[in-house]
């Protein structure tokens, strides 16, 4: 099986995407051969800053707890999400500029910790490349730190926690830009949360319906988000300097950003819901119709 | 052409950014020298250089114009709102704001968008939406400005079109990857951010040829057919590229890309099948590729390298290289 790597620098780095698909080898996608680490840590790029949130060691350290957590718990690997998107996203402090940079994703999952991407999407006999080296709704560690950065509420981490929790938001919510919207990614949270929408039929509907009717409905009219400030996210990432490593049993708290305001978050949930209920949901009967 | 269930607003609405302002940390906002905005390429080019700070946040004040049938129009529309849109996909940021209106009539509006630098990577879209309350329904878009403008946190010159990143470097003696190259002149890389040609030093004299930007007219005349010759190459790469790697939606329609390989494929297309719009080609393109329509993936590549040196320049740059042998040849014999 792929294994931890056996050079480990101090710091992450960056691996462009043109260096990177020399070390994607059948090998390391069928979790047989590990990373040629050494030869990978030579043509890499440093970070742009020498900040103590470029450590590795603590990277290295969560992706094994959040293995270890699973193996304790008696959890499939697909429940790692829920567990590691927060406390990734707490424990690097990006900005979505430097979170934008696929070499320093490519590094993450090549570099730090190739046997966590093999033990969390090893299906049937191969690992798709692109959980290695991929866009970000794709690749292994920049699903989640997204997942985490799109659905937190301001500093509050337990709307990702539902997210991650279910597969079909990761797989169809996350590669949708009107989710960018951030009332629009807490009402779509909230319904999961309250089990309006619970099957991956009932996922798929529901974003499509949202998706249509973003079209032609203004969502930032209807449920307007508060001005976006970047004060509280760069002290945020200041305090990295000396923040303790991430709880393993709380949640951490993000940047004290303002949450989404609730009015806008409340009139999308209803008005989501109704759409919602008038979706063709795939395979569900139309019983309202037949009456 | 797409059908709405309920009244849009025909004719356009026009807008620009008329100004920014930059502020770096702790210090006043400063003016962006209006060199720095085109209103023919619709760039805002925030990019960092020496008389800018090094700023942590923008403003841009926008003003926008509506058609007179949008605040008269009785009851069709009511409570008519203009908001801009700046987003960026790379960075899954996403910003609006509402304009106000300057004087009583509503006609003009002016509004400021404020955006972070730490939020962007590259290059961020601006759009204006018009929406009202359409028969009791709050915040219909009853239309679009067909003007979209580019915010560049990269570049520093406003323009549409980017240079293509050539940089020159030893193949033999540098990254191992390109060390299997080393008997090529260039190669094209196409995974980066942006497009780029790595022209290879350790071949014998083509530094001298691509580096410089003197020499006499036949190395002037060459070195013109090079580059262009690079370029196509490009084309055709990122083409490729872009192609190979597309979103495909669950009822099989694929998705323009995100970012250049998106501008490349549009900007494209239209040569490679003259007669569709950007959507339906894509569509052939993809079928093409996968084997399943009854044009081949091979029928499609002349079009691809008939489009790829169209953009690169190649029959004009190509004849006018004729035309200066000529005239170089006649030298000689005179």
């Amino acid at each position: 099986m792929t294994d931890r790597p056996s050079h480990l620098p101090e710091r992450l780095a960056l691996l462009p995407n043109a260096e990177a698909a020399e070390f994607l080898t059948e090998g390391l996608l069928t979790g047989r051969e590990d990373v040629q680490s050494l030869k990978l840590n030579r043509v890499t790029e440093p970070l742009p800053h020498t900040d103590r949130r470029g450590e590795l060691l603590p990277v290295r350290d969560l992706a094994e707890d959040a293995m270890a957590y699973c193996r304790a718990g008696g959890l499939k690997a697909t429940q790692a999400d829920a567990w590691l998107a927060p406390r990734l996203h707490a424990a690097l402090r990006l900005t979505r500029r430097e979170a934008a940079d696929p070499g320093f994703w490519n590094y993450l999952s090549l570099g730090v910790a190739p046997d966590y991407v093999i033990w969390r999407h090893l299906s049937d006999t191969k690992v798709a490349a692109d959980r290695f080296r991929g866009q970000y709704h794709k690749q292994s560690f920049a699903r989640l730190w997204w997942a985490a950065e799109l659905f937190r509420d301001g500093s509050d981490y337990s709307p990702v926690v539902t997210a991650c929790a279910n597969q079909d938001i990761m797989n169809t919510a996350l590669r949708m830009s009107v989710i960018n919207h951030r009332p629009t990614a807490q009402a779509i949270v909230r319904l999961v949360a309250k089990s309006v929408i619970t099957t991956g039929r009932e996922v798929n509907a529901l974003m499509g319906a949202v998706n249509a009717s973003a079209a032609t409905l203004m969502y930032d009219v209807i449920a307007p988000d508060v001005e976006r400030e970047s004060r509280p996210l760069l002290d945020w990432i200041a305090e990295a300097e000396y923040a303790r490593q991430v709880s393993r049993q709380e949640l951490p708290t993000g940047p004290e950003e303002e949450p989404a305001p609730e009015l806008s978050v409340s009139a999308l949930v209803d008005y989501f819901s109704d759409l919602f209920a008038d979706a063709p949901v795939r395979g569900r009967e139309d019983l309202e119709g037949t009456a | 052409m797409k059908v709405y269930p309920y009244r849009r607003l025909t004719g356009n609405v026009s807008w620009r950014v008329v100004s920014a302002q930059l502020k770096a940390e702790g210090e006043p906002w400063e003016d962006v020298e209006s060199k720095y905005l085109s209103t023919i390429e619709r760039v805002v080019a925030l990019g960092p250089n020496d008389d800018r700070p090094d700023w942590v946040q923008a403003r841009l004040r926008l003003r926008a114009e509506l058609p007179a049938k949008a605040v008269n129009s009785g009851d069709t529309w009511q409570d008519v709102r203009v908001v801009a849109v700046l987003t960026e996909r790379a960075t899954n940021t996403r910003t609006a704001v509402e304009l106000s209106p300057v004087a009583a009539d509503g006609r003009e509006l002016t509004g400021e968008l404020y955006l972070h630098r730490c939020d962007l990577l590259d290059r961020a879209t601006l759009a204006v939406h018009v929406v009202a309350t359409v028969d009791g329904v709050r915040g219909r878009v009853i239309s679009t400005s067909d003007v979209e403008w580019f915010v560049d946190v990269i570049e520093t010159a406003p323009s549409l079109a980017r240079e293509l990143d050539v940089k020159l470097l030893g193949f033999d003696s540098g990254a191992s990857r390109l060390r299997r190259f080393k008997d090529s002149p260039w190669v094209v890389d196409t995974t980066g951010r942006l497009p780029a040609v790595r022209v290879n030093t350790d071949f014998d004299g083509l530094e001298g040829l691509m580096g410089g930007d003197g020499g006499n007219g036949a190395e002037k005349t060459v070195r013109e057919l090079l580059l262009t010759q690079m370029c196509s190459d490009v084309w055709t790469a990122v083409f490729h590229s872009a192609v190979g790697d597309l979103e495909i939606e669950e009822d099989g329609t694929p998705l323009f890309p995100h970012g250049w390989q998106g501008e490349v494929l549009r900007a494209m297309l239209p040569d490679v099948y003259p007669d569709r719009d950007p959507e339906d080609a894509l569509r052939e393109v993809h079928a093409a590729r996968m084997g399943s329509s009854a044009a081949g993936w091979g029928e499609l590549q002349p079009r691809i390298h008939f489009a790829a040196s169209k953009r690169a320049g190649v029959p004009r740059t190509l004849s006018t290289t004729i035309r200066d042998l000529e005239r170089l040849t006649q030298g000689d014999d005179a």
